[in-house]
Formats: C-alpha cells, sequence, structure tokens
C-alpha cells in the first residue's frame, strides 16, 4: 500500500478551489483518504466578531460566492430573529428570489465542472453558456454577476421594478427548455454514464450516518430539504418537488442538481406571479437587543446553519455557522473507498464541495 | 526575424491562475473567460495553461492565506521569467474584506513582484479581460516581440453581453456637497475602504477602490445619498497606480453666521429628509452652528 | 408538537439523570428552537444519546467564551441538534482553565470535525476523540487561537491595514484636492 498527495485545484482553471487529499492507495485503487483542510481558511469567524452587524453582511456574503447570497441572508434572519423584526411580504419573496437564482447558478457550475472532469469540452462550454443568462439575469437585477448584495437587516435592500420583474420572466423563461436538454443529454450521454453509474456511491445508511445535507443526501434516499421542514421566506406558501434519488452514485447526484435548477425556475415564477405589493425593507436601524438565536437555509449544497449570540452591542459576542459541505468531506471516504484513483476528481466534485465555506 | 510572405501568427500567451485561498468568485469568473465565447480570452491571443511552468503570464486570486502561502510561492516560482503578475479582486491587492486576520499573509505585494491589479469583488469577466489585455501589452513589449496579428479587442468594442436593464454596480463616487459627515459608509464598509480626516479646511473623504468589495452598503445607508455606484467596471490598472485609485472629495468647513466657529454645513439633501419645505427661517438656520441654535431657540446651551 | 416536546426534555432527563427545562421558541412559520443547559457537562454524552434515539442529527457544535468569560472563569459549548426541523441546543458550561469533555463521536460520527474545530480554536480537551489533529489552522498559528484573540475583539491590531492607508494617504497628498 503506498501514499500519495492529490492536489486538485491551485492551478486547474475549471475546479476552481485548492483542496489536498493524501490518499492510501492499493495499485491504482483507493483504500483511505485524509483531506488536508484549512488552505482557505481566512478566519472568518475571528473576522466577523471584530466587526460589526452591517460589515458582518457585507464580509459573511464573501464566505463563498457560489453560495453568496444563502449566508447574508440566513444571518440577517438570525439577526431579524433576536431583535423581532418582522420583515415585509414582499422582502420574503424576494429574498426567495435571490436564494433561487443563486441554486440554478451554483448547480449549472457543478454540472458544467463535471463535464470538463469527464472529458466533454464542448458540453462544459454550453452548460457554462446557458449559466450566463443567469448571470446576465444577477447583473441586471443585482448589479453583481456573483454577490448580490440583496440583503439587509429588516429586508432587501433592491426593490423589483415592473421593467426588471418582466426581464426577470423572461429570462427564466429562456432556462427551461435549456435545463430539460442539459437533463436529457448528462443522463443519456454514454460517456458520462460510463464514469457516473455505480460510481461514487453513498449509501442511504451510511449518509444518514455521516449526517449529510443537501443534494448529496438527496441523492442517496434521504429527502430532507430546509424549505419544507422549517420554512422561512416565502417557502410556506410555495408548491415544489423535493427531488430525491435512490442510486447515491455522481449520476444521481448529477440528477438531482439538475432537477432542481428546473425545480427552482417554476418557483422563480410563481414568486413573480404572486408577489405582494409593499416596501421591501423595514424601514429602521434597529436596536439589536442581548439574545441567541438559530436560523436555518437550504443553500445551493444543503441546510446552512446559523447560530447568534448578542449582547446589546453591535458586534456579535459569537456567531457561528455550519456549512452544507462540512458534514460531506468525511462522507468522501466512504465514496471514495474501492474506487478508482482516476475518478478521484470526479467523484470529488460530485459532492459540490465548497471549500472556502467549510475552510472559512 | 527575416520577414515571411504572411504574417506570423503572435505566440500564443499562457495564463496560469493560482488560487490563494479565494472565496472562489473570482475563479469562477476565471472559468467564464475560459469558456464562453463573449468573454474568452482567446480573442486577446491567450490561452489557460495548468502548468506554471509553461505560463507567460501568472495570475493570482485570493488573498494570500497562511496555509496557502508556501505553495503558492511554489507555484509562482516555477513560472519562468519574464513573466507578468496579475491580481484578480482586492483580495490579492490589499486583503480585501479578510485584510487584519490572524490567518492572512497578504496583500500579495509583500512576497512577489506585481505588475497589473483588478480590483473588484469579484470583478466582471469584462474587466477581467481589459486586466489580461494589459497584461499581455507588457508581456509583448518586455519581449519586444512582432505585434498581434489581428488587432487587439478592446474593451469598449466587445459587446456590453448583459440583456438586461443594465445595471452593474461599478465603482462607488462621493458628491462632498451631499455629505453630512455621519460616518454610517465608514461604520458599514466590510473592507476598511473609506476613511475621514477631520483638517483645517474640511472634513476628507478617501475611498480606496483596491479595498473596495462594490457592495454598496454605503450608499444604501447613506442618509443623502452622497455616496453612489456609477457602473464603472474598467478598473485595471498597474502596480504604480496601486495607492493612488482613490475617490477622495472635501467637505470644507464654513464659519457660522452667527459666532464663526467653523461648521460643517448642512446639506441640502439632509434638509429635504426633515422638512416639506425649505423656508427662510430654514435657510438662515442652517447657517448657525448647533451651539447657536441651542441659544436661539431655548436661550442658553444645554450640555 | 406540545407532546413531542416533552418527550424530548423527559428523554434527556432519563438518558442524562437530570432533571432538563427545555424552553421552546416557535417562530412566525412555526419552526421551533428549543433551549437547554446541562448542569454537569460530562452529561452531554448520554444527551448525544438521548438525542439519536429520538432520530436526532448533530447538526453543529460552537465553543464560545461569553463576554463575562474572564470575570467569571466560565466558558461554555453549545451542541446544536435537528429533531426532523425543529433545531434543539444543548448547553453546557467549562472552566475557563483546563476544560474538558467528553468527545461525543461515538454516538455522532459527525461530531469528529466539529471537535477537532474547536479543540484548535479554544483551550478545550476533549477526551476519547479518535483523531485529535489540527484541522483548519495552519501549524504556523499558535493553538488555541481564539484565547488570545477574542477577548482583545475591542482592539483591532490592523497592522496590515494600517500600513497600506498610510501609503494610500501620502500617495495622494500630492494631487491637488477640489
Amino acid at each position: 500500500m503506498s501514499t500519495k498527495t492529490i492536489t486538485l485545484g491551485p492551478s486547474q482553471l475549471a475546479l476552481e478551489e485548492p483542496m489536498y487529499f493524501r490518499v492510501q492507495t492499493e495499485g491504482e485503487i483507493v483504500a483511505g483518504l485524509d483531506v488536508m483542510a484549512g488552505h482557505v481558511h481566512r478566519g472568518m469567524e475571528h473576522l466577523v466578531m471584530k466587526r460589526n452587524l452591517y460589515q458582518n453582511i457585507t464580509l459573511l456574503e464573501r464566505l463563498c460566492s457560489l453560495c453568496s447570497n444563502s449566508h447574508p441572508s440566513t444571518f440577517c434572519t438570525a439577526v431579524e430573529e433576536i431583535a423581532a423584526i418582522r420583515i415585509p411580504p414582499r422582502a420574503e419573496y424576494l429574498r426567495t428570489i435571490a436564494d433561487e437564482i443563486k441554486r440554478i447558478s451554483s448547480h449549472l457550475f457543478n454540472c458544467a465542472v463535471i463535464a470538463h472532469i469527464t472529458g466533454r469540452g464542448p458540453l462544459f462550454k454550453q452548460a457554462m453558456e446557458i449559466r450566463e443568462i443567469m448571470q446576465d439575469t444577477k447583473e441586471s437585477i443585482y448589479g453583481n454577476r456573483m454577490d448580490l448584495a440583496a440583503n439587509c437587516i429588516g429586508g432587501v435592500r433592491c426593490d423589483l421594478t415592473p421593467e426588471s420583474a418582466g426581464y426577470l420572466a423572461k429570462q427564466m423563461e429562456l432556462m427551461k427548455a435549456p435545463l430539460d436538454e442539459l437533463f436529457r443529454v448528462y443522463t443519456t450521454d454514454p460517456a458520462i454514464r460510463e464514469r457516473s453509474e455505480g460510481v461514487g456511491v453513498l449509501s442511504r445508511q451510511d449518509a444518514a450516518g455521516y449526517a449529510v445535507v443537501g443534494p448529496v443526501a438527496r441523492a442517496s434516499g434521504i429527502g430532507y430539504d430546509v424549505r419544507k421542514k422549517s420554512p422561512y421566506g416565502a417557502y410556506d406558501r410555495l408548491s415544489f418537488t423535493t427531488v430525491v434519488e435512490q442510486a447515491g452514485d455522481v449520476m444521481a447526484r448529477i440528477m438531482v442538481r439538475l432537477r432542481e435548477a428546473r425545480e427552482a425556475v417554476s418557483i422563480i415564477d410563481q414568486c413573480l406571479a404572486d408577489l405582494p405589493d409593499g416596501p421591501v425593507w423595514a424601514d429602521t436601524l434597529p436596536e439589536i437587543p442581548a439574545g441567541e438565536a438559530i436560523a436555518k437555509s437550504e443553500a445551493p449544497r444543503g441546510e446552512l446553519v446559523y447560530y447568534l449570540n448578542t449582547d446589546g452591542t453591535d458586534m456579535p459576542v459569537r456567531l457561528k455557522w455550519r456549512v452544507p459541505s462540512y458534514m460531506n468531506w468525511d462522507a468522501l471516504k466512504t465514496m471514495l473507498h474501492g474506487e478508482h484513483v482516476a475518478d478521484i476528481p470526479l467523484i470529488v466534485n460530485s459532492i459540490d464541495p465548497c471549500i472556502s465555506c467549510t475552510d472559512r | 526575424m527575416t520577414p515571411s510572405h504572411h504574417n506570423p501568427p503572435a505566440p500564443l500567451l499562457r495564463l496560469c491562475r493560482i488560487n490563494a485561498g479565494s472565496c472562489n468568485g473570482c475563479d469562477v469568473e476565471l472559468a467564464v473567460t475560459a469558456s464562453v465565447s463573449r468573454f474568452d480570452v482567446g480573442s486577446l491571443g491567450c490561452g489557460y495553461t495548468e502548468d506554471p511552468a509553461e505560463a507567460d503570464i501568472v495570475i493570482i486570486t485570493g488573498p494570500l492565506t497562511a496555509r496557502v502561502k508556501e505553495k503558492v510561492l511554489h507555484h509562482y516560482a516555477e513560472v519562468p521569467r519574464p513573466k507578468v503578475t496579475v491580481l484578480v479582486g482586492i483580495c490579492p491587492i490589499s486583503g480585501g474584506v479578510f485584510r487584519d486576520s490572524y490567518a492572512v499573509s497578504g496583500p500579495v505585494d509583500r512576497y512577489l513582484a506585481v505588475d497589473v491589479n483588478i480590483p473588484g469583488c469579484p470583478p466582471h469577466p469584462k474587466a477581467i479581460v481589459a486586466g489580461i489585455a494589459e497584461a499581455a501589452a507588457l508581456w509583448r513589449a518586455r519581449h519586444d516581440s512582432a505585434p498581434l496579428s489581428q488587432p487587439a479587442v478592446t474593451p469598449e468594442d466587445r459587446d456590453n453581453g448583459a440583456t438586461g436593464p443594465v445595471n452593474v454596480r461599478g465603482r462607488m463616487r462621493f458628491n462632498a456637497a451631499a455629505c453630512v459627515g455621519c460616518r454610517m459608509c465608514e461604520y458599514v464598509c466590510a473592507g476598511g475602504a473609506i476613511r475621514f480626516d477631520e483638517a483645517d479646511n474640511g472634513l476628507t473623504f478617501t475611498l480606496w477602490h483596491n479595498s473596495c468589495a462594490l457592495c454598496g452598503l454605503c450608499s444604501h445607508y447613506c442618509p443623502t445619498k452622497a455616496l453612489s455606484a456609477t457602473g464603472e467596471w474598467h478598473m485595471a490598472h498597474r502596480q504604480e497606480e496601486k495607492y493612488r485609485l482613490v475617490e477622495q472629495g472635501v467637505v470644507p468647513l464654513v464659519p457660522c453666521s452667527g459666532c464663526g466657529t467653523p461648521m460643517l454645513p448642512v446639506a441640502a439633501e439632509l434638509l429635504k429628509i426633515g422638512y416639506r419645505g425649505i423656508s427662510r427661517e430654514t435657510e438662515r438656520l442652517k447657517t448657525l452652528c448647533t451651539a447657536c441654535r441651542q441659544k436661539e431657540s431655548i436661550g442658553g446651551l444645554r450640555r | 408538537m406540545m407532546e413531542a416536546q416533552e418527550n424530548i426534555a423527559a428523554a434527556l432527563g432519563r438518558w442524562t439523570g437530570e432533571e432538563v427545562a427545555v424552553a421552546w421558541r416557535l417562530d412566525r412559520k412555526g419552526v421551533a428552537t428549543g433551549w437547554c443547559r446541562l448542569r454537569d457537562a460530562a452529561n452531554i454524552l448520554p444527551a448525544a444519546r438521548a438525542m439519536a434515539n429520538l432520530e436526532g442529527r448533530l447538526s453543529m457544535v460552537t465553543a464560545y467564551l461569553p463576554t463575562a468569560a474572564p470575570r467569571t472563569g466560565i466558558r461554555e459549548i453549545a451542541y446544536h441538534f435537528d429533531l426532523d426541523g425543529a433545531t434543539l441546543t444543548i448547553g453546557i458550561q467549562l472552566p475557563a482553565e483546563g476544560a474538558q469533555v467528553p468527545s461525543i463521536t461515538p454516538v455522532f460520527r459527525n461530531a469528529d470535525w466539529n471537535e477537532r474545530e474547536f479543540m484548535e480554536l479554544y483551550d478545550i480537551r476533549v477526551t476519547g476523540h479518535p483523531d485529535p489533529r489540527r484541522l483548519f489552522l495552519d501549524e504556523s498559528i499558535e493553538p488555541a487561537a481564539f484565547e488570545r484573540l477574542i477577548p482583545y475583539s475591542t482592539f483591532s491590531n490592523g497592522a496590515s491595514g494600517k500600513a497600506l492607508w498610510e501609503r494610500v494617504m501620502a500617495d495622494n497628498a500630492r494631487k491637488e484636492t477640489p
């Protein structure tokens, strides 16, 4: 048995983050795995305690640019819970729209990267081009393609004008056929099927044992979705399916993400149809009393939990969050065990890992 | 070089990206410049390589975490000289929103020579391409090689891309006449990009674009909208300009019409928030300092 | 929901031998968060077994130094469990010096990383941890980083920012300002 250190990332453009693994191999088969974390550790749990609650809105958004909206929106929810602030109904819908837009963009990026890893260059480009519809949408509505700056304590910062709402509806229409087509391609392409079916399997029992969440859990038959279990925003008034697959392999995860992206489009359509009138921001610089709260949301990668403890000042006593990717790393041990070394990049990316989220 | 009967194609400049602990925003947009046709670096005569040893231009993202520092410097050293170094995003340039963390070793120019900075958080792919174009021109100047066989595409030539209402949050602009010196902007700025300095002539406002995350929280909380986003996304600059990329303004002190003490003027925008209309009386009162106003309304100073 | 809430407090009592009072809050959408504290920190292990028995999932672990810690000499760890959408937070108190807590990895596998993480940030020893190595912090950073940094949270080190701003102001002083 030999040990080698494998790095994915620092200079491989399509694998956007640096990850380092120590892999024990028997021949070309993985026998053991050690994840060497911390390369993107920027000390954020410390930084947020040296910044005030307003600065933290922007700081937390930069944990990770793919889940970026989930962090400030969940953080603001925790603050609002402590301060007993009720955000206006229109703001609830707008927060939901922002979260779903990010979900589609994030899932498409992951599918694009998987195409790249399986050597399907043209499909990689095709997925990225389709994703540009979402990027244009974010730029036009929020002013930035990745970090939306959509949230503030008490609601959302920007309203949707009738013009923007019309534009958003048109963009969602443009997404439908391409997403359906991508689903067809990914699930029927022989190269992708061969490399992803039965590969990197996480059984339902193991998924529960590792306490994984999000698409990884749902691809292994665990139908936990925070939007249904612990509703927030407008989700208690929206109709959507929790996408679940049973196979627990790489293909199942691809399928969950593509189907969730398609569901997200219909959620946005519903939000636009049901969008109530009114203000988008509880118009105050609220006083945040001492207290503690838990807030949760379903980020693109799964359940995001925030714990906030305040003492009445404008700086947190403690702010801690646990990202959905956190549990996936340990679960990789099982997913990679017995698999071919050459499949490591594919299996690792099938969990849609977010190192910047995990390392903070 | 002996001329041939047709122009030889310009050498393909190879770009290599090193991730120094970034949030992956800049890296996702770099992936866009490798895959999306309207932002493709191919049109600049550039292409990406995963091997630092083959690179001509090295691109760095992220604030240079303590953990990744040695590895980054190692990869960087593998890039052959003469190389051109480009920093993408405010993180490698100034530490960005992560500056002063115990886990961050940057800014990057403490350890290596930087040529081009592309601020933003993350910068728009158009801005990245413009910065890479600058880096490519610099590389060619250093190598004294033949110019591109096709004209370099300028950022302005490119299709804007966004098909909806154009709304890029570009660099911030400061309007001193509307500023009341409340410093709310400085208070909410996560990037530490705003600073006020009091001087005899007035209150100086400085915003350093290389630390600005373009979040717009400052303009959101400014009561008089003295700060606004301009939509200007092209901010790539040479390293020599790094510290001069600022937005500055002075709110001049004016003498109180009662006692002559220098005071910050009351901005018209502030009055509009408080009053339905501005009367002659309001116009007069606003030229008085707070002490004189108190004396006039309650007959003395209340401490 | 009330019935379930009573069951949870009762289960905790049975497994730990303590009388545990759980305060429940419901937010506007009916999502519940429960809050309780154990008298004996070592009881977190049987409490974890109670959670597992109720099909709970370990969601997150938050170790922290309360504002009054320098005066009281007491630190806290909050263990957050998911109970099918509701979150129960079980808090334990430990001495600021020489804190020690049993690992709950025998019950929840995913406690592994959670415990490794707070061990490198705080001066807390987790007994029985299967793999107590550093996780995120670089070797160059001294252990128990938050013990030193957080009490000084009002004093911003800011060395890097200060130096950079000095350059910015110097480079722009020569410019004409309107």
